[in-house]
């Protein structure tokens, strides 16, 4: 569950101030943030992620509001309770694809299950890849993963930034799918923000900004 | 998954750049220890052995010839001296004792020093096993020489000539190991010690050989007169003696008078040049490699900010962070430190086994665990404070710009 509200946003050393409506999503509800480059997409994303300290409003997350939370606890809140995918640059390149999701789950001070690990890889078709660095998988390969470790400590929230940009129109749709599939099983909110006309007809519930 | 995996597989990932900063460091590391070790070991060596020697007299030539072949046993001798000279010597009441010394021989490159029994006093040397030098061509061993050549009580040998080890001029005599000192860490561990006797007899018998038959007591009255050491060695009962005799033999007899303390310490002053440069350019290079060790510290992490800002949207501190960039060094600087370690130690000694081949005399003083220590605590401290400046920016990293600027 998301309530946003008045949400504006300055960046220190411009004059732009960024607007947002009002938002709010029910369990499972999920969103698509439409919009050009420039209008505040990413800033949204971050803030919504607690990684931006908005000027002015709201983010509540399952009744939490998160800007209020002290630094520490907004980390371990984030660490526990967000899924973020990014468009590019997902995993540790010195990790290999199982050390990746098993520091997600370290960090986020969540037992490292290997069983629940396996299940996820194989249900991304990953599995075999398990034992593999990241320089050897492929763009459609690294976003699988990217969701998975958006996923792996089942969160409240996933929150993806452009997970379609770099892909192709097949891969973009399973890309789509799997994170709605995703975040359904596991009760949580996608908010997917994108330039991506392709991914509109995905999605039912849709913001342009 | 623990920390010092994420920082293992770092290293892993990054060999290239791991074995170069290995191997600077290590060099640095290397040449500080060395230049210590080495400067310890040639103090050691000067100072442990003039201890209680005042003044050498020996034949005319360089003094530090001189001190260096009768004090320090490292050189060839400046000629010899008439035994009786340096008795008349030796009869001054401003001296405590004298010690006469002869050489020219040795077995397996040993120096055969043929002396009094107050020579051993000279170094503390006490036995071990047997008993001293009682009647010629008995020997008592030091320490060094009975371990590395395995020789044990009762064994013979036979000397030759000069003072190198060779085949070709052996004499025929056979000597008997009767004793075997303690070890002092002093030079006469690796000389063998025999009385006067022996080294006039082993000469004389070249050169007479049919006076074989009438042995040894024969010799010593027939050709008292011509009877010759090597060199005198000298302590006083007060500085009086000092300051007057060296003067009065050098002036009046031909024979001269060296003092130990005042060579060793010209040749200290020599030496302690080379030693200065030498620790200067092995400073530079610690600090060259030190800023090495920044600047990759530094720009391994500004590589790593994106996993870092990552990581912190996993839930990491910033404490985390610090330890997986901690352990990385840490594992990359220990390695190096100890190659230094191992690199300093391997060189000294295949430096020392090439210049003993010549004169079996240096001993390596290893360093004191403080003085590794102390080159160890510097290391890690120029490491923390790399860590800590390198790392400052990533502590007030805003996640948020990190990871919009992706690479």
């Amino acid at each position: 569950m998301i309530q946003i509200n008045n949400l504006t946003f300055q960046y220190p050393t411009k004059e732009h101030v960024f607007k947002f409506p009002n938002i709010h999503l029910k369990e499972q509800e999920n969103l698509l943030v439409l919009g050009k480059s420039g209008v505040g997409k990413t800033t949204l994303l971050h803030i919504l992620a607690g990684l931006l300290q908005p000027t002015q409003g709201t983010v509540k997350i399952d009744d939490v509001s998160i800007h209020s939370l002290s630094h520490q606890k907004l980390d371990a809140f984030r660490g526990q309770n967000i899924g973020l995918v990014f468009q590019s640059n997902h995993a540790v390149n010195s990790l290999t694809v199982l050390e990746n999701l098993q520091a997600r789950l370290f960090f986020s001070k969540q037992p490292v299950d290997p069983k629940k690990i396996d299940v996820l890889l194989e249900e991304l078709g990953l599995i075999q890849l398990k034992k593999h660095y990241i320089n050897e998988l492929s763009q459609g390969q690294l976003q699988r993963l990217a969701i998975a470790l958006s996923v792996i400590h089942n969160p409240k929230i996933i929150l993806a930034d452009e997970p379609t940009s770099s892909l192709d129109d097949d891969n973009c749709k399973v890309v789509i799918e799997l994170l709605k599939k995703k975040a359904e099983q596991t009760n949580a909110n996608l908010v997917v923000i994108t330039h991506d006309q392709r991914v509109k007809s995905l999605f039912s519930n849709t913001l342009t900004l | 998954m623990r920390i010092w995996k994420i920082s293992l597989q770092n290293i892993k990932s990054k060999k290239g750049y791991t074995l170069v900063s290995i191997f600077t460091l290590a060099l640095s590391s290397m040449l500080l220890l060395g230049i210590q070790q080495l400067k310890k070991t040639f103090q050691y060596q000067v100072n442990n052995n003039i201890e209680k020697i005042d003044m050498v007299v020996g034949a005319k030539g360089s003094p530090l010839q001189l001190v260096l072949s009768s004090v320090l046993h490292m050189d060839n001798p400046t000629g010899n001296i008439l035994y009786n000279d340096a008795k008349k010597i030796g009869e001054s009441r401003l001296i405590k004792t004298a010690i006469p010394i002869s050489y020219g021989d040795n077995y397996k490159g040993y120096k055969i020093v043929g002396t009094t029994k107050e020579f051993a006093s000279l170094y503390n040397a006490v036995l071990d096993k047997g008993r001293e030098v009682n009647k010629a061509m008995e020997v008592v061993l030091g320490h060094d020489i009975a371990k590395n050549l395995e020789l044990e009580l009762g064994d013979t040998f036979l000397s030759s000539h000069g003072l190198l080890e060779n085949d070709l001029d052996v004499h025929s005599e056979y000597l008997t190991v009767v004793g075997i000192y303690k070890q002092t860490n002093k030079v006469i561990d690796r000389l063998i010690i025999t009385d006067l006797e022996s080294i006039w007899e082993v000469h004389h018998h070249e050169k007479e050989e049919h006076h074989h038959d009438d042995g040894e007591h024969y010799h010593k009255t027939e050709h008292h007169s011509e009877k010759e050491i090597t060199s005198l060695l000298v302590t006083f009962k007060s500085p009086t003696g000092l300051l007057t005799m060296p003067k009065r033999i050098n002036k009046n007899t031909n024979m001269q008078a060296a003092l130990p303390k005042y060579e060793l310490d010209k040749l200290y002053e020599y030496t302690g040049v080379g030693f200065t440069i030498i620790s200067v350019i092995a400073y530079v290079i610690f600090l060259v490699s030190s800023l090495i060790i920044f600047i990759s510290i530094y720009k391994m992490i500004k590589e790593q900010r994106f996993y870092l800002a990552l990581f912190r949207t996993y839930g990491a501190s910033n404490l985390q962070l610090l330890q997986i960039i901690a352990y990385e060094t840490f594992t990359i600087v220990s390695i190096a430190f100890l190659l230094g370690i191992a690199m300093a130690k391997g060189g000294l000694y295949f430096m020392f086994s090439i210049l003993n081949a010549n004169y079996q005399q240096t001993r390596i003083q290893d360093l004191a665990i403080t003085d590794y220590l102390e080159l160890g605590s510097l290391v890690f401290t120029v490491v923390v404070l790399s860590v800590l400046l390198a790392i400052y920016p990533i502590v007030k990293m805003n996640i948020s710009t990190t990871l919009s600027h992706e690479k």
